[in-house]
């Protein structure tokens, strides 16, 4: 069952180790802290950390970002161990900060995997007993500004706008329905993640197995739940022209 | 931090990865670069808060000019620097203070008025200059000028293999100022460019500045606007800053660690871009492709 999720932001940058001298976003990085600790709060069995990378498959829990990937010579904690993907790798990151210590998945979902094949990995995350908190990892669009990665492309302000209004009601069926050839247009990358999440997540508030968070239930730390699940968006926002979203369900 | 490599100046150690601009300040109406910018004492203290700004690491305030004529002597000399000196330890108390002078007396009143290193460019013309930087606990620059006396211009100077001679030259002299008391930690070597040199030394020099660095002492260059630059561009004195950085950059690479300039925000940058490239310190901000 799911106990909770978070959307986090998944841009190198985040690592403290490769912004150089400079804290570089430090409201992104705190919103992510606070998303991932509000996660923890649900009291979970598991963390399941899913983010995109090429191809679909979990990694070694112990795995962590090796920063030298991106930052050649560097010297910091992580270097050497087994190399995560990027979207994981910061999921794992984010996790050690959080202070987790207990079982988690780190679960890879191809950059083409479909939406139905997303949903369904979603969905099989929702059926088990185990309590599990789901971290969603993954960027909106990178053509966001005539300075963005990928230059400004006037598609990408309303498909990110699609995606938080989707997250901010919890109908998160509606990104099942996310173009898939203009996310990779735009150089969005947390599409596929996304997608488990609305296959673990259905909309309206029912929970996967009927029980997490029945209409009116309690959640484990004594928030009264009602209705769909509360998203509460910590951060959005576009400072390097990508689409940042952090949020927690 | 290790002992191994550590430079002490004033009350500050830095490790052998750390690269230091020496700002210039001269207190004299003529000196070759920019002359008498800074002879009134106005506007010396102002150009010191300019460097202190700019990211100096050492003043080095010096009252004779490198060239003839004009003889300036001793009283002269401590006129001109000590009250100056002392002025900028007030403002300043733990700014590096470095005293250009090859004379002994106005040594000794330098470091009465605060200065934290004597930086002998002539070569230990004056033998007791050493000892009175004992005494005073302070530091030594130990240079080579090919054994002539202050303030003489190269004439047909000529070496079997300069980078030898300098290396024995600066090594006696360093062992000299063990032998005197002056602390090993505060003591460096500078091969003193274009001083008892042609420009085709002064290259050869920078180009085997590495040599220099192997002895383990800690390696001063003066590089700034200088004639083996202008030779080497074929420029006048007032056209020498980028080819003086292209020897700065190279110097600093083959690992100087304190570097005599006028030019104090680029010689900065452009050691700050060597300890960047080095791995000697992190980039000051990176997200290039990071987002």
């Amino acid at each position: 069952m799911i106990v909770g999720a978070a959307l986090c932001a998944s841009p190198p940058l985040l690592h403290p180790a490769l912004t150089g001298r400079a804290v570089v976003l430090p409201e992104l990085r705190a919103a992510c802290a606070d998303a991932v600790a509000r996660l923890l709060r649900s009291d979970p069995g598991l963390v399941a950390v899913v983010g995109p990378a090429a191809a679909t498959g979990d990694w070694d829990p112990s795995g962590r970002l090796d920063p030298a990937a991106f930052a050649p010579g560097i010297a910091c904690d992580g270097a050497g161990r087994s190399a995560l993907p990027l979207s994981l790798g910061l999921g794992a990151m984010l996790l050690d900060e959080g202070g987790y210590r207990g079982p988690r998945r780190l679960i890879a979902v191809g950059t083409d995997e479909p939406a139905s094949a997303c949903a369904a990995l979603g969905a099989e995350l929702a059926t088990g007993a185990t309590r599990t908190a789901l971290l969603v990892m993954g960027d909106g669009s990178a053509r966001r500004s005539l300075k963005a990665p990928g230059h400004l492309d006037p598609r990408a302000e309303p498909f990110d706008a699609q995606v938080e209004r989707a997250v901010r009601a919890g109908r998160f069926g509606a990104l099942l329905d996310l173009d898939e050839a203009l996310a990779r247009d735009l150089m969005v990358t947390g599409r596929p993640a996304w997608q488990v999440l609305a296959g673990a997540m259905p909309d309206g508030g029912a929970m996967p197995d009927g029980g997490a968070r029945p209409d009116g239930g309690a959640r484990p730390d004594g928030i009264e739940i009602a209705g769909a699940p509360v998203a509460e968006v910590l951060y959005r926002d576009d400072p390097f022209g990508v689409a940042y979203l952090v949020a927690c369900l | 931090m290790s002992s191994a490599g550590v430079l002490r100046l004033g009350r500050h150690v830095f490790g052998p990865e750390r690269r230091l601009v020496m700002a210039i300040v001269n207190r004299t109406p003529n000196s070759f670069y920019r002359p008498g910018l800074t002879w009134d004492p106005a506007v010396a203290m102002d150009r010191v808060h300019e460097v202190v700004a700019e990211g100096a690491d050492i003043l080095d305030i010096g009252g004779v000019p490198a060239k003839p004529p004009d003889d300036v002597d001793a009283r002269e000399e401590i006129r001109r620097i000590v009250p100056f000196i002392a002025a900028v330890r007030d403002a300043y108390p733990d700014l590096i203070i470095s005293a250009d002078t090859w004379r002994h007396e106005v040594g000794l009143e330098a470091c009465a008025a605060g200065a934290d290193l004597l930086n002998d460019t002539w070569g230990g013309w004056d033998p007791k200059l050493a000892e009175v930087a004992a005494s005073c606990g302070v530091g030594l620059v130990c240079s080579h000028a090919g054994g002539v006396p202050p303030r003489t211009r190269p004439f047909r100077v000529a070496y079997p293999d300069v980078v030898q001679d300098v290396l024995s030259t600066t090594l006696g002299l360093a062992a000299r100022a063990v032998a005197a008391g002056v602390a090993r930690e505060r003591i460096l070597i500078d091969p003193a460019h274009d001083f008892g040199k042609n420009t085709w030394h002064s290259l050869e020099l920078t180009r085997r500045l590495g040599e220099l660095v192997a002895t383990g002492w800690p390696v001063l260059v003066s590089l700034s606007n200088k004639d083996f630059v202008g030779e080497a561009l074929d420029l006048p004195v007032d056209e020498r800053v980028a080819g003086t950085l292209a020897a700065t950059a190279v110097s600093a690479w083959l690992g100087a660690r304190v570097f005599r300039a006028h030019e104090v925000r680029e010689t900065r940058q452009v050691l700050d871009t060597v300890s960047a490239i080095q791995g000697d310190i992190l980039p000051a901000r990176t997200v290039r492709g990071l987002a």
